[in-house]
């Protein structure tokens, strides 16, 4: 003890503690001194002497007590008769006998008033009898205190100075000893105390193991007694010990006690400690539920100690939920308990039975009440419903009795309460530990008000919940708390979790600050911060709602994360839902199965997600007008206009109310409602920031913002007079369809056409428009048109792009030729190459090909054909690499051609006419194709799908550039010389794809083949038209592909 | 707790904007977007200066450019223990609720001296220990943070007056 020690310091006369002793005062309130600590000591002695002198007849010293106040707070016994009973009891003695001998002082002696009655200082019980004469002498010297004088002072009142002087008699004469023998008579003097009185309590001095019992204290046994009447039996015994107690049939046994009542593992046993069993027998002999003749069990040393550890018995209540074992068909059912008998043993739970009202019955079967629930748990059981007097009384109620009033009926011999079903069940028919009910579960036996608004008792679906700890799991690194048990209060950090075994490294330090509910109760997943710890509760403010929940802090873990809580399926915290056509409600807290909504009238009410038909998204950019028609939106801050002025931000519009939420208010989570109309905005959200968005375009840098389609780049405009003007034109659609006239005007999409039949002017839009040789009738490429060669020269990408356009929409000119530009130029252009590309296979060129004017078709073929397939790998090829190849070939001034057009195109080999010339290889590459095509891809899949398809124009267009061209042209040229071979070579030249250079490949012999016997010049004199008929076939399939090239 | 600190932040520019004031804009817009914010840690309070403004980069695929900014700011980051003065800004009982600057704390009525009690009936409700400690809302309180939070764009702490010298920085009007 510090404070001896420093006092022994201070006198600093010897070493042994023992020889001083302090009497001053020491700290009194310091009950758990230590036994060296004399002086201490000294003091608590004569306080409790003083308090045992002072009310009378008290048999039990302080340090009685304070032995009791240890025993139970190790949990060692709590049974009534105490092991350290013959202990005590010559301490008792010993007390007596100090207490009696100080009474007799004080009759004897009376004190006088006069001298210092103020103070008072602890009297010492162990005086010199000289000393107690002494004083008598002296005091007698002074007159008594007059007998009016005392019967003023209150009862107990020290009237005289006597413990002064007694103590400084004392403090004089222990001056004046020795120190070793003042040791000495202080040893005499405590030790046998500390040993008796102090000797559990001790438990720091004397080790445990040494308490434990040995083959010299009295063996325990075990006696049968009846289950449940444990207690009782020990009662009755302790009755019987204390009747009998100092007569000469004394019982012999030590002590007697029980174990854990109804649920310990060891039911119907009393353990009775005595030295012989004899001695118990004829102690428990004539005991009501005690059976000592029956086997008594000794209990082994080394489990005696077992037999005393205490476990924890959680209490019923009523209130609490339990699940029930028995019978098989309520078999895990959820029961509530209404009553528990005084035992303990039976209860009266309520329960939803499971009826089926006779449905099922056997009408023939005459078997009794007890078959018939035999039969019931072996079929499906019927759902859980609350009792129905009505579907009873249909085929039951010859079994049915009660009394419609009171809602309360017998029922095949169970009573049904408010149409539960109420029973006394057994406790082991219980299954009273980790029931878990879910909120489903409980909410069938929500009471429901007369008002009809259901009440849960959360505060026993709390303590049922809490009850379980199946579901806390512990995760290594977290850090716990044991709340329960030896190692009570100690904190650590989880180590390893095995099954339900943590182990922890201990640490000391707090629970965080920031923590989320676990476990099992009913704020599960809140997360909050720490605002007060008291033992093992633990207040926190939620983050939802600020809201303060208390829980225990086994069910707390550090949170993770900072959000938590807040959805339920689909629907979150603040969600707007749809509760029934004309009521909608945000969502202001969200629990584990439920969830709590403000409708629109200013109501809060729970709801399952079942019970919502769906969730409102949040309208962006919803308007509202406040009161003063001002435009509200989200986010905006308003304040209603009388009522409590509340402000908030509006979270919801929905029609004519506002959601709103403030921080300010704690109550639904800070969410209530206002109507539109009853709240004035404060501040707008700041619209469109100061500074621009510098993610987004400049709108300084928007020239046209208004531009319909967002700026896009409109297509270049052509300022030069429009070619179809003066044009002659057969008109191909409408009511003016097959009419021959002459473009007068042009408007974009437009063109109006003077009629060649009557004096008429009429409009028509350009896309009907076919254009005709003004001679010869023959359809031609407005474009292409200009007139000889020279025109050509021009527009040569054009004219392929005509060309070819009718095959390959729009898809070749793209790839080929820039000047794509041309498109809206002329109808034909425009409706090959404009959007209404669909057209493309009918440029009006294809058409009139197509229209199998056998005549025509070289012009055309001069026109557009050649042109095209040409022209994209003619004009480099005319200075490229080609020429040489096809130098090699015959044909290359065929080819050589192609731009000039000129005789000399006409290679010999040609020999065809000049139409031909002009057409030759750019000719044959086509016709063939088109054969090719006309057979491949009229199934649309030989072409239409995998060759076809690679050659999309774009890819076929640009791999012939002219490099590639050169490499393969050559090569295939020159080997096929042979006309009709070299006509689809080139085709398959070009290809610098794969895919289209098969395609060709393979089909383009076979179909050349079988023209190219016919001739060069039958061929092409005779099937041109032919093939060239074809090519509006492929045209049309063309078409049909079309899209897929226009992609 | 106050701090400078030396941070980064990333600014993109649309090409509509490049030019000569680049520069500027990159600026003005990293003060916009970050001077004020909460970063969960700490407060933003101001930006100093900008250090360095590293060259353009253009993303793929949009064509803005992102340039990294380096910056020196005046931050605060509230401290678990720290005392600080905050402003009431509403009382329940529960507790009240008050502002450290940016910075929103609740002391709850477990954080309050026992002896400061509410007042439900007083107008504003209030808390009071009827002497010279009335708090309600506006009243300037010094207290200690015992606890912060982070949340998106923001701090959240739990505060107590609960010791000596907190509480109410006025004395009885």
């Amino acid at each position: 003890m510090s404070t001896s020690n420093l006092l022994n310091d201070h006198f600093g006369e010897s070493e042994d503690e023992d020889d001083n002793f302090n009497p001053q005062p020491a700290d009194l309130s310091d009950a758990e001194n230590d036994d060296d600590d004399a002086g201490a000591q000294i003091q608590n002695e004569a306080a409790k002497q003083r308090n045992n002198a002072s009310e009378d007849g008290a048999r039990r010293r302080p340090s009685d007590e304070q032995n009791d106040d240890e025993d139970e707070g190790e949990g060692e016994d709590t049974a009534p008769v105490d092991e350290d009973d013959d202990e005590e009891e010559e301490e008792e003695e010993d007390d007596e006998e100090e207490i009696t001998g100080h009474r007799r002082k004080r009759r004897r002696e009376r004190h006088n008033q006069f001298i210092d009655v103020e103070a008072e200082v602890d009297e010492d019980e162990d005086e010199n009898e000289d000393d107690e004469d002494e004083n008598e002498l002296k005091d007698n010297f002074i007159a008594d205190t007059h007998p009016d004088d005392l019967a003023d002072l209150p009862a107990g009142v020290e009237t005289d100075d006597r413990r002064h002087r007694e103590l400084d008699r004392r403090r004089e004469m222990e001056a004046s000893l020795d120190a070793e023998k003042q040791a000495e008579i202080l040893r005499q003097r405590y030790a046998n105390k500390n040993r008796s009185g102090r000797g559990l309590g001790d438990s720091a001095v004397v080790p445990k193991r040494l308490l434990l019992p040995s083959v010299d204290d009295p063996s325990i046994w075990a006696v049968r007694c009846k289950e449940g009447k444990e207690r009782e039996a020990v009662f009755s015994i302790i009755k019987r010990i204390e009747e009998r107690m100092g007569t000469k049939d004394e019982l012999a046994i030590t002590s007697a006690f029980e174990r854990g009542g109804t649920h310990s593992t060891m039911k119907g046993f009393i353990y009775v400690e005595a030295q012989r069993q004899a001695d118990i027998l004829t102690a428990l002999d004539g005991l009501m539920n005690v059976y000592p003749r029956t086997k008594m069990m000794l209990v082994e040393i080394k489990e005696m100690p077992d037999l005393l550890r205490v476990t924890k018995v959680p209490t019923l209540e009523h209130g609490a939920y339990v699940r029930l074992k028995r019978p098989p068909k309520y078999a895990g059912d959820l029961a509530q308990i209404t009553d528990v008998t005084e035992s303990g043993l039976e209860l009266r739970v309520r329960f939803v039975p499971r009826l089926d009202y006779g449905l099922h019955d056997d009408a023939n079967s005459l078997s009794g009440f007890g078959e018939k629930r035999k039969r019931a748990a072996a079929g499906p059981r019927p759902p859980q419903r609350l009792f129905s007097e009505v579907e009873a009384k249909k085929r039951h109620a010859k079994y049915l009795t009660g009394n419609p009033g009171s809602k309360i009926w017998s029922y095949l011999g169970d009573d049904y309460v408010n149409g539960y079903c109420e029973k006394d069940v057994k406790l082991q028919a219980l299954q009273t530990t980790d029931v878990n009910p879910t909120l489903e579960e409980v909410s069938r036996f929500a009471s429901n008000a007369e008002d009809g608004t259901e009440n849960l008792d959360l505060n026993a679906l709390a303590a049922s919940l809490k009850a379980s700890t199946a579901n806390t799991s512990y995760l290594p690194g977290d850090i716990v708390e044991v709340y329960e048990g030896e190692q009570k209060g100690v904190v650590g950090k989880a180590v390893s979790v095995q099954a339900d075994i943590v182990t922890l490294a201990v640490s000391e330090g707090d629970l965080r600050h920031h923590v989320k509910v676990i476990g099992g109760s009913r704020y599960r997943d809140e997360v909050g911060m720490v605002v007060k710890i008291a033992d093992d509760r633990v207040t926190l403010l939620s983050d939802h709602g600020h809201t303060e929940i208390t829980v225990f802090s086994k069910d707390l873990r550090e949170a993770s994360d900072s959000g938590g809580q807040g959805s339920l399926g689909n629907y979150e915290l603040w969600d707007l839902v749809q509760l029934d056509p004309s009521t909608v409600a945000c969502i202001v807290k969200v629990d584990r199965e439920s969830m709590i909504v403000l409708d629109q009238n200013n109501q809060t009410r729970t709801v399952l997600p079942s019970q919502i038909s769906n969730k409102l998204e949040k309208r962006r950019h919803a308007v509202a007008t406040d009161r003063n028609g001002a435009e509200v939106r989200h986010d905006d801050t308003v304040k209603e206009f009388g009522g409590e002025s509340r402000s908030g931000k509006i979270i919801h519009i929905h029609r004519a109310y506002l959601f709103l939420r403030s921080t300010s208010i704690s109550e639904n989570a800070g969410v209530f409602v206002a109507r539109t109309n009853a709240v004035t905005s404060v501040t707008a959200k700041a619209t469109a920031s100061a500074a621009p968005d510098l993610t987004s375009m400049n709108p300084a840098m928007k020239r046209n913002p208004g531009a319909a389609n967002g700026g896009d780049m409109p297509p270049p405009k052509s300022f030069t007079r429009d070619r179809s003007i003066g044009q002659t034109v057969t008109i191909r659609k409408g009511p003016y369809k097959g009419l021959l006239g002459i473009v007068k005007e042009t408007t974009d999409t437009n063109a109006r056409v003077e009629l060649h039949t009557k004096n008429k002017t009429v409009n028509v839009p350009k896309d009907a428009l076919a254009f005709r040789d003004r001679l010869t009738g023959a359809p031609i490429d407005p474009n292409s048109r200009g007139g000889g060669g020279g025109g050509r020269g021009g527009f040569t990408p054009r004219g392929r792009g005509g060309g070819f356009g009718g095959a390959t929409p729009g898809g070749w000119e793209g790839g080929r030729t820039p000047a794509a530009g041309t498109v809206e130029r002329t109808p034909a252009w425009g409706s090959s190459r404009t959007p209404a590309m669909a057209n493309g296979g009918r440029t009006p060129a294809w058409k009139s090909s197509g229209d199998g004017a056998g005549g025509r078709t070289p012009g055309w073929a001069d026109g557009s054909r050649t042109v095209n397939p040409y022209d994209g790998s003619r004009t480099s090829y005319g200075g490229g690499s080609r020429t040489p190849a096809w130098s090699s070939g015959a044909k290359t001034p065929a080819y050589g051609i192609s731009d000039g057009f000129a005789a000399g195109s006409k290679t010999p080999g040609y020999g065809g006419g000049d139409t031909w010339g002009s057409k030759t290889p750019a000719y044959q590459h086509p016709t063939p194709s088109n054969d090719n095509w006309g057979s491949n891809q009229q199934p649309s899949n030989g072409w239409g799908s995998a060759p076809y398809d690679a050659p999309t124009p774009g890819a076929h267009i640009s791999a012939p550039t002219p490099a590639a061209m050169n490499a393969p042209t050559p090569g295939a040229y020159s080997a096929p010389t042979p006309a009709p071979y070299n006509a689809p070579t080139p085709a398959a030249a070009p290809t610098p794809a794969p895919g289209w250079g098969g395609g060709w490949g393979a089909p383009t012999p076979q179909a050349m083949d079988a023209p190219t016997p016919g001739g060069q010049q039958g061929y092409y004199a005779a099937p041109t038209p032919g093939a060239y008929g074809m090519p509006e076939t492929p045209a049309a399939n063309w078409q049909d592909d079309g899209p897929r090239y226009v992609d | 707790m106050f701090f400078v600190l030396n941070l980064t932040h990333s600014v993109t520019l649309h090409p509509s904007y490049f030019g000569r004031n680049m520069h500027e804009l990159v600026t003005g817009k990293l003060l916009k977007d970050v001077e004020g914010t909460c970063t969960g840690r700490y407060f933003i309070i101001t930006i100093m200066d900008t250090v360095n403004i590293s060259e353009g980069r253009i993303l793929p695929g949009s064509g803005l450019a992102e340039f990294t900014v380096s910056y020196r700011a005046v931050v605060w980051r509230p401290f678990k223990g720290e005392t600080v003065d905050a402003i009431v800004t509403s009382v329940n009982q529960v507790g009240f609720f008050a502002d450290a600057g940016p910075l929103p704390l609740f002391v709850s009525s477990h954080l309050i001296p026992p002896d400061i009690k509410f007042d439900p009936n007083a107008t504003p409700p209030q808390f009071t220990n009827n002497e010279d400690s009335v708090i309600d809302v506006g009243t300037h309180v010094r207290v200690k943070l015992i606890g912060t939070r982070a949340e998106v764009g923001g701090m959240y702490a739990i505060a107590s007056i609960r010791e000596d010298y907190l509480g109410c920085l006025q004395g009885a009007p």
